[in-house]
């Protein structure tokens, strides 16, 4: 355990306000948080809210649409987005594209609407696709802030996050020996939604400091999905003595960016988002996906997958048979837990993670 | 008065399940009941019970199910390792267990040597559990134990497509009102909630002998119709409802 | 190409499957009668044209029985540009129409629950789902379906597609073809249109290759403008509807858009469109109208509901409601101005990033709302398919600006393209009830 004070997201929009920032409302999953740097402004990522009354979001989207997306319009509809200057809507997936377009279309909010294609597969064209969508999202925002960065500051911009990427590396690499629990280590990392770069890189470093030689002697589980919510599931996890050891996770691990080689801030950029890890929303191969979760396996020491699957997110359900298949054949075993971020997990959902992990310790009791 | 090694609590949705074992897991006594709101004073008052007829001092208690959380015991161990030993130890052999219960559906893979090799239950919503049927045999004012025996002599059945347990008991009496037979009507339903668990058994990859276990377990359409969809036999054991708590009795004994 | 499988396709399909299928057509055009259960009494009887349909269609997938080792064979998207394929000698299957088909004939859930016993989740497109349960099961009613040497898939209606696909290929091992469309939330940038011209020039390698021949550019145009043809008969058909009474209903457009989609680029679509659009001037010259007490006109949301056109049909008849116009059969008529058969990579750029399904929410009531005012309708049907959300979503504000800006009815009806376990029928019953009301 450790003592961290973490700010808050209305402690750092607050903070932002007052020193003359610009808040961008940002929805999942990737964007260049060094672009909206350059111009001053401090994205806010919007997951959710967990937790959220959705009801005013029935209004505008049907029941079979995911609760992240539900949450992010119930949010905004009861003006918990108010204090934002721009809403930034990437193009993840059909449900976001929608809430992107309902937005421009319908609720037309105040404020300045950006929205950012991004390309699927790692090749040539992708990031001289994305470079000029990037362009053009820059100009978009030179026009609203009347502002515009040079290259300098995007390079500084960049090169900043490409080493916070370096130090959440390093993060995850001291997993085991940082006397944290799951949820206080995914608390300290998804802080990168809304921190200001030279804080969470403090943060970062304040408890890296903590790290020891000794290891955590527990069952490392590694958790694939959007985002570990409701956090209650890493409680069951550490409860059962688990812990949860490296993630394959949208908000998290899949924004890990490596660092990017042209000299150009925009191909940078470009470069960075379309490398990333394998995605799902991407359309990455089964292959592709299947070989990183059994690398985060190998370098992890753990012990098994637990899929964590956002009710409706379709492009996840896709995946698991063939990834199941794949990592059963390598001898991992799997699990697929499917949860809804605005309700409390189920007893049931409680009763199979504990089972799940009571079957990886009998195996290695017997391995 | 016989020394109890283990014993083994299944606080279930619906009903509370306690096995005493002897040191070589030999079951001693069984206690089946309604499931109490307040199970810890439940299963207090029987263990206080038992105490006139067993000696329990040095017993190991193991909890399992819903309830567990609630109860006092030296070990909680979930539903999906209790019923897997359970059955395991009952029949000698691995294979696909099934566990019908009152609100969900497990099927367990286990090897050879008992280990479980994998596990699924049912999403949320209640259809293919027990729960469908009580809830449609309560709508109709028919009793639960009737249900089985109305769709094993129908001579006929009526196809119903909602999974919905909700949308399900709409159809049901929309297809009564158009006149069609109560019997063939409720084999239907036995179908729909077979066919949710036989997809079950196929999504974790049936290795048969087909094991059950469950309240459910003794409902005799539901295995006539798993047999006819699976082509296999199930097992069933005399008394199926207690293999969770037979097997956290046994569980108890393993250091 | 084997001599083994040329021999079976030629004696089997061409020789034997395709005449007797001919003949067939011929003797029911003779002797056209609707058949036994048609409501002669509330609808118009069906469109003698239709034979043909049947005729297109089912020789279609008989080919398919015998047609690897024959002709490379490609599954593509319903959206896909396939001109190129087509140009290649591809033999081209779509999974989505065969999901419809499944849907059509009520075994789409049956097919469905085998991709959901190997774990895919119910929550899945069910096209999707029926796709990849007939990939697992070789179960489909088409008797076999061929496999495919390549997969193009086209983001321009779903993401979804992107998923699917990618489980295809693992299914396959065959090469997959992306060509992703940037949605388009106003208008179409220059960066989108260059971005998917990149694609597709890269695609015709990939083609080539697996094809074993290279494309020919003069070919291609030929295709290109067959292609053009005939979605612009398609569109001629739909506007007729523009009449009243409407002499084709969207449930019929639903049956005969088949060729549209599945064989789009052949001279005979273009023959059979020419001459189904003669019957239907017929039908107005004469007066006929697809529902014969046309009281109220509307237009349909989205894709049809598969199990249920019939019931649907004789439901909304029996109250006097023609559904005479639909954004669904639009889509495949509604771009062919765009197809520029001079410059055929880059109008296929342009024309297949703008579909409908691809483009904004607003753009949707825009076409409802001109739809509304050109056809003269009186109400809409939206239907809310769980199955396909880029086509559902946005549709509950365009409801409410259909009802307060135009002030006509609209009802959104949730149910599912073909997973029949998500339609209820006294709750659409009723709803639909209340909806006739609304009108009256």
């Amino acid at each position: 355990m450790l003592h961290i004070k973490i700010p808050t997201r209305r402690e750092v929009i607050e903070k932002a306000k007052a020193e003359g920032k610009k808040i961008a409302a940002v929805y999942p999953i990737h964007y260049p948080r060094e672009l909206f740097r350059a111009f001053n402004i401090q994205p806010i990522e919007v997951w959710g809210p967990p937790k959220t009354d959705t009801k005013k979001a029935n209004a505008h989207l049907q029941s079979y649409i995911c609760s992240v997306v539900q949450s992010g319009l119930a949010f905004y509809l009861e003006g918990g987005i108010n204090v934002a200057d721009i809403i930034v809507v990437p193009h993840s997936c059909d449900s976001l594209q929608g809430l992107g377009s309902i937005y421009k279309d319908f609720i037309k909010p105040k404020q300045e609407l950006i929205t950012i294609y991004l390309p699927r597969e790692k090749n040539r064209e992708n990031v001289e696709f994305l470079s000029k969508e990037l362009k053009r999202i820059y100009k978009q925002l030179a026009e609203f802030t009347h502002f515009e960065p040079d290259r300098e500051k995007l390079l500084e911009e960049i090169k900043k996050e490409e080493e916070i990427d370096v130090l959440v590396a390093k993060f995850y690499k001291s997993r085991e020996n940082l006397p944290l629990s799951s949820r206080e280590f995914y608390t300290i990392l998804r802080a990168r939604e809304y921190l200001p770069v030279e804080l969470f890189k403090n943060i970062l470093n304040y408890a890296l400091l903590h790290s020891s030689s000794g290891k955590l002697k527990k069952t490392g589980i590694v958790i694939s999905g959007l985002l570990p919510e409701p956090m209650e599931i890493l409680d069951v996890i550490d409860e059962m003595d688990g812990f949860v050891a490296l993630d394959d996770m949208a908000c998290c691990m899949r924004r890990v960016y490596g660092e990017g080689s042209a000299d150009d801030p925009f191909e940078r950029m470009a470069e960075r988002i379309v490398n990333s890890t394998p995605d799902p929303t991407k359309g990455s191969s089964v292959d592709e996906r299947a070989d990183f979760l059994k690398s985060l396996i190998d370098i992890s020491g753990a012990k098994g997958v637990v899929f964590y699957n956002v009710k409706f997110c379709e492009p996840e359900y896709f995946y698991h048979p063939l990834l199941k298949d794949k990592l059963n054949e390598s001898g991992i075993k799997s699990i697929v837990i499917e949860t809804d971020i605005n309700e409390p997990i189920s007893q049931q959902t409680i009763t199979r993670i504990k089972a799940f992990i009571e079957m990886l310790k009998e195996e290695s009791r017997w391995a | 008065m016989e020394t109890v090694k283990s014993i083994g609590i299944d606080a279930g949705s619906t009903t509370l399940k306690i096995v005493g074992v002897n040191e070589e897991g030999k079951i001693l006594f069984t206690i089946v009941e309604d499931a109490d709101p307040k199970v810890e004073e439940q299963t207090e008052s029987i263990l206080n019970k038992l105490k006139e007829n067993y000696d329990i001092e040095s017993s190991k208690i193991v909890a399992t199910g819903y309830g567990s959380n609630l109860i006092k015991a030296d070990k909680k161990i979930t539903e999906i390792t209790c019923h897997a030993k359970g059955i395991y130890e009952h029949f000698k052999s691995g294979g696909t267990a099934v566990d019908i219960g009152g609100q969900d559906n497990k099927v367990i893979l286990i090897s050879k040597g008992g280990k479980v090799i994998d596990f699924i239950m049912n999403d949320k919503c209640a259809s293919g559990t027990g729960r469908f049927l009580e809830n449609t045999a309560w709508r109709l004012k028919i009793p639960t134990e009737k249900m089985a025996e109305l769709a094993l002599n129908s001579d006929g059945e009526v196809k119903i497509s909602s999974t919905c347990a909700v949308f399900a008991e709409s159809e049901v009496i929309s297809h009564l009102s158009r006149g069609e037979k109560l019997e063939h009507v409720i084999k239907g339903l036995h179908r729909a909630m077979v066919k949710r668990i036989t997809s079950m058994i196929y999504a974790i990859g049936f290795n048969p002998p087909l094991m059950l276990s469950g309240g459910v377990a003794k409902n005799k359409a539901v295995v006539k119709m798993l047999e006819e969809e699976l082509g296999e036999k199930p097992l069933i054991p005399e008394n199926p409802q207690i293999m969770g708590a037979f097997g956290a009795a046994l569980l108890g004994l393993s250091k | 190409m084997g001599l083994k499988e040329n021999i079976k396709y030629l004696f089997s399909y061409k020789l034997i499957g395709e005449s007797l299928i001919k003949l067939n057509t011929k003797k029911s055009y003779k002797n056209f009668k609707p058949p036994k259960n048609w409501r002669t009494d509330i609808l118009a009887p069906p469109l003698k044209t239709g034979v043909f349909t049947k005729e297109i269609i089912t020789r279609h997938y008989l080919e398919g029985r015998y047609v690897n080792g024959v002709k490379p064979v490609a599954w593509v998207t319903s959206g896909a540009p396939i001109e190129i394929l087509k140009a290649l000698g591809f033999y081209i299957l779509y999974p989505e129409n065969h999901g419809a088909l499944c849907g059509a004939r009520k075994v789409a859930l049956e097919i469905s629950e085998e991709a959901e016993k190997r774990g895919y989740s119910i929550d899945i497109c069910s096209y999707a789902r029926t796709d990849i349960g007939s990939t697992l099961s070789k179960k489909t009613p088409v008797g076999r379906l061929p496999k495919p040497d390549l997969l193009l898939c086209c983001t321009n209606i779903c993401q979804t597609v992107l998923y699917w696909y990618r489980v295809l290929a693992e299914y396959y091992k065959v090469p997959l073809i992306v060509i992703d469309t940037p949605f388009v939330y106003d208008e179409a940038r220059e960066h989108d249109i260059e971005y998917v011209k990149k694609q597709l020039e890269a695609s015709i390698e990939v083609s080539e290759r697996v094809a074993g021949k290279s494309l020919s550019f003069s070919k291609l145009k030929e295709v290109v403008r067959l292609s053009k043809m005939a979605a612009e008969l398609w569109l001629e058909i739909m506007n007729a509807n523009k009449n009243k009474p409407a002499p084709i209903s969207v449930f019929d457009q639903f049956i005969h858009m088949a060729p549209i989609v599945e064989k789009r680029g052949d001279s005979e679509t273009v023959d059979f469109y020419s001459k189904m659009l003669d019957e239907i001037n017929d039908r107005i010259k004469n007066g006929i109208g697809a529902v014969k007490n046309e009281r109220k006109r509307v237009l349909w949301d989205n894709l049809p509901i598969w199990y249920k056109l019939k019931f649907l049909s004789e439901f909304l008849a029996e109250n006097g409601v023609s559904v005479v116009a639909s954004t669904y059969t639009n889509a495949w008529g509604e771009l062919a101005p765009m197809m520029d058969i001079e410059r055929p990579i880059e109008s296929m750029a342009r024309t297949y990033i703008y579909p409908i399904l691809n483009r904004g929410t607003g753009h949707k009531l825009k076409t409802m709302e001109t739809m509304v005012k050109e056809f003269e309708l009186d109400g809409a049907i939206l239907h809310s398919d769980r199955s396909c959300k880029p086509y559902s979503v946005g549709q509950m504000d365009q409801r409410i600006k259909l009802l307060n800006e135009l002030g006509v009815a609209a009802l959104l009806l949730e149910a599912d393209h073909s997973d029949p376990r998500a339609f209820a029928d006294e709750q659409v019953i009723s709803r639909l009830k209340a909806f006739v009301e609304m009108m009256d």
